[in-house]
């Protein structure tokens, strides 16, 4: 019985959409066989039947213009699905079935769907289906992909298909020897012939919305997107702080019971600390992550939804493209300055993987909002309020030069020269936004977060348990100590001191949890596994922090510290979703080796310029 | 004349695409082909230059555009 489905459509034509509300969370992510190509399958049960489903990868055609087309031709030439299901705008028709004349000389089984009707209808198109349908020779359907309603039917006429298929009956002359020009050509003409009589009401002229003219503008409109997309992460942020708050807690209500619960059973003291302290936090972190990526999803896709981010991409493009970069990375990149996670779960927006994987290694120089925090009270315990605000400064200027190198170094392979075009997009009408189908897409996404975050983070947090574990209480007892204190000719090369380098390592795992490393090191209360794992629960006293910091370390220690702590890798959920969104562990650890690499040395040039002026 | 230097709210006939057969099917693949009409919506120093062709409104860095020989209609 055939039951295997394509899903084929350009960019914007609400694929995924389709996807995901057919296959809901029964979705398996992964790579093509040998590309770094992100593959979607899933399936759905419909008159008990099981359907499996394949989200190809979105583009504008067929013909190889990158990996994505040549995987999208090479899985309908080989029969690899039984059907394939053609989605187009039915708002901008005669431009996206081109898709449909493409896939004309596949000589594969289709239907197509007409989605958007909603938009062409507000625009004041009228679409006839029915002799459409007629003339292709292949099922029509008029379709709103992000309304519910229409999905039985839809999924009735897959199963029928599948059944009795049929396919196009009508293709585009081969133009022969014309080239790429007069074969498009050709087949945009047989897209006019299909359509004659079919859609009718074509607009004479565009005329720009009011806010198009204002987001557009070349340079208020910049000011303007920067600004909606900030107050888009403040939005985000407000939609998870309760999820977070409630994770944070986590750990504080956990402990005290597991301990004294464990410790009376007369489980050893490993255990106990392992379940009462690592586990919980574990789960807090998990939740904090999926909250995050639920909050940053909601606000993201209603911004790429109602059209906003294709404006702000033609605003930033010139001044990414510098970087390599496409301009909707400007999205990612802003998002950055509040948290990591945001920002990589922000790159989804990206078109391809090496855009998204160079996107999220650039974000990861931008310095988080943990940064935010430590980097002036840190400074400042070492100097003056003009000085605080100098260390700022060099730090968001160290920002633009790590930002520029990371692409230097990494989009060689990751965007290749000749993969860099420029820009041609679409600008999407402004459409209104389908919250329901929104809101389930961030939970999806957030669910799916959550589970996997849990089995990496618990990995992650069990080896870095492992060296902050110490029996007596006492720093002087933990493996980081030892080892810390062993390299530590080493590390001075770098500037860093046993103590800094400790914090910086411990900086990897929580950038929150710096101050209160610090904290644990420098006044040696508490130990430092506390300080990291129980961050909601710690308290600092900043001025008796700086009053022993200034007496241990010089100011060019503290000030290759400030810099090594900021420029390495972000944290570990971080590092976490990188991997998770990237489906690369290479990749990741070879970005997040550079980082650490590079931190270093900034530190040891930073530690030994200042040596020579402070 | 090229298509980056066509005046903002005027409408051109698309003459000739010029540029390498990647960038010839890019273009082509979203809409934009020989003969066909097209109207320039924005064209601002810096910035790509915005087309509306095919329904659909696109936007052009403005390099590309160059490769896009248009006549005034």
């Amino acid at each position: 019985m055939k039951t295997r489905i394509a899903l084929l459509g350009q960019p914007n034509s609400g694929k995924s959409t389709v996807f995901n509300a057919l296959t809901g969370s029964r979705q398996h992510v992964g790579n093509w066989p040998g590309k770094t190509v992100e593959k979607c399958d899933g399936y759905y049960s419909y008159d008990g039947v099981r359907y499996t489903v394949t989200d190809l990868p979105g583009s504008y055609g067929l013909t190889g213009n990158s990996d994505e087309e040549l995987i999208t031709a090479d899985f309908i030439k080989t029969g690899q699905a039984d059907l394939t299901c053609i989605l187009v705008d039915a708002s901008q028709l005669e431009r996206s079935m081109y898709m449909v004349a493409e896939f004309a000389s596949m000589g594969a089984p289709a239907v197509l769907i007409l989605n958007m009707m909603d938009v062409a209808k507000s625009q004041g198109k009228s679409i006839d289906a029915k002799l459409l349908e007629k003339r292709l020779g292949i099922p029509v359907l008029p379709f709103v992909a992000a309304e519910k309603g229409g999905y039985d039917e839809l999924k009735a006429l897959l199963a029928k298909e599948l059944q009795s298929p049929h396919m196009l009956s009508s293709a585009p002359a081969g133009s022969g020897e014309g080239g790429v020009l007069a074969e498009n050509s050709a087949k945009f003409e047989w897209v006019g012939r299909m359509l004659e009589g079919v859609s009718s009401a074509r607009s004479s002229g565009y005329r720009l919305s009011k806010l198009d003219r204002l987001v557009l503008k070349p340079v208020t409109g910049k000011f303007v997107c920067v600004g909606i997309i900030l107050l888009a992460f403040l939005v985000a942020m407000v939609i998870c702080i309760p999820f977070m708050s409630i994770g944070s807690m986590i750990p504080m209500v956990l402990h005290g019971p597991v301990e004294s619960l464990l410790s009376g059973l007369g489980v050893h003291k490993w255990l106990v600390s392992i379940f009462s302290s690592m586990l919980p936090n574990v789960l807090y972190f998990s939740v904090s992550m999926a909250a995050f990526v639920f909050g940053v999803n909601l606000v993201f896709g209603y911004l790429e939804e109602v059209g906003f981010l294709a404006r702000a991409a033609y605003q930033f493009d010139g001044m990414l493209s510098g970087l390599g970069l496409q301009g909707k990375a400007i999205a990612p990149i802003l998002m950055g300055f509040g948290c990591t996670i945001g920002g990589t779960c922000g790159t989804r927006v990206m078109d391809n993987w090496g855009q998204r994987m160079l996107a999220m290694a650039v974000v990861w120089a931008v310095p988080c909002g943990s940064i935010w925090a430590m980097v002036p009270v840190v400074s400042g315990m070492f100097f003056s309020p003009a000085g605080t605000l100098l260390v700022c400064v060099a730090v968001l200027a160290y920002m633009v030069l790590l930002m520029t190198i990371v692409s230097k170094v990494f989009g060689k392979k990751l965007a290749p020269a000749e993969s860099r075009s420029g820009l041609i997009m679409e600008l999407p009408p402004y459409h209104k936004a389908h919250w329901k189908h929104i809101i389930k897409e961030a939970f999806v996404k957030a669910y799916g977060i959550f589970k996997r975050a849990l089995g990496t983070v618990t990995l992650v947090s069990l080896f870095f348990w492992a060296l902050s574990f110490s029996s007596t209480g006492d720093i002087a007892g933990s493996l980081l100590y030892r080892i810390g204190t062993a390299i530590e000719p080493v590390t001075r090369i770098f500037g860093l001191g046993w103590r800094t380098f400790m914090a910086f390592l411990t900086a990897g795992f929580a950038k929150e949890a710096v101050l209160g490393v610090l904290n644990a090191i420098f006044t040696g209360q508490g130990s430092i596994m506390d300080m990291t794992f129980k961050t909601g629960a710690v308290t600092v006293d900043n001025s008796m922090l700086g009053v022993l910091m200034t007496q241990t370390i010089s100011k060019a220690e503290a000030l290759a510290f400030i810099f090594a702590s900021t420029f390495s890798v972000p944290c570990v959920m971080a590092l976490s979703t990188t991997y998770r969104e990237s489906h690369s562990l290479k990749w990741t650890a070879r970005i997040a080796g550079f980082y650490i690499g590079c931190a270093l040395i900034l530190a040891g040039i930073v530690y030994h310029l200042a040596s020579l002026f402070l | 004349m090229k298509l980056a230097e066509a005046k903002a709210d005027t409408n051109a006939l698309i003459k000739r695409i010029d540029g390498d057969a990647h960038f010839k099917s890019r273009i082509t693949a979203i809409g934009v082909t020989e003969d066909i009409p097209v109207q320039i919506v924005k064209n601002d120093r810096k910035m790509p230059v915005l087309i509306f062709c095919r329904e659909t409104l696109i936007a052009l860095d403005r390099a590309d555009a160059g490769k896009i020989e248009v006549a005034e209609i």
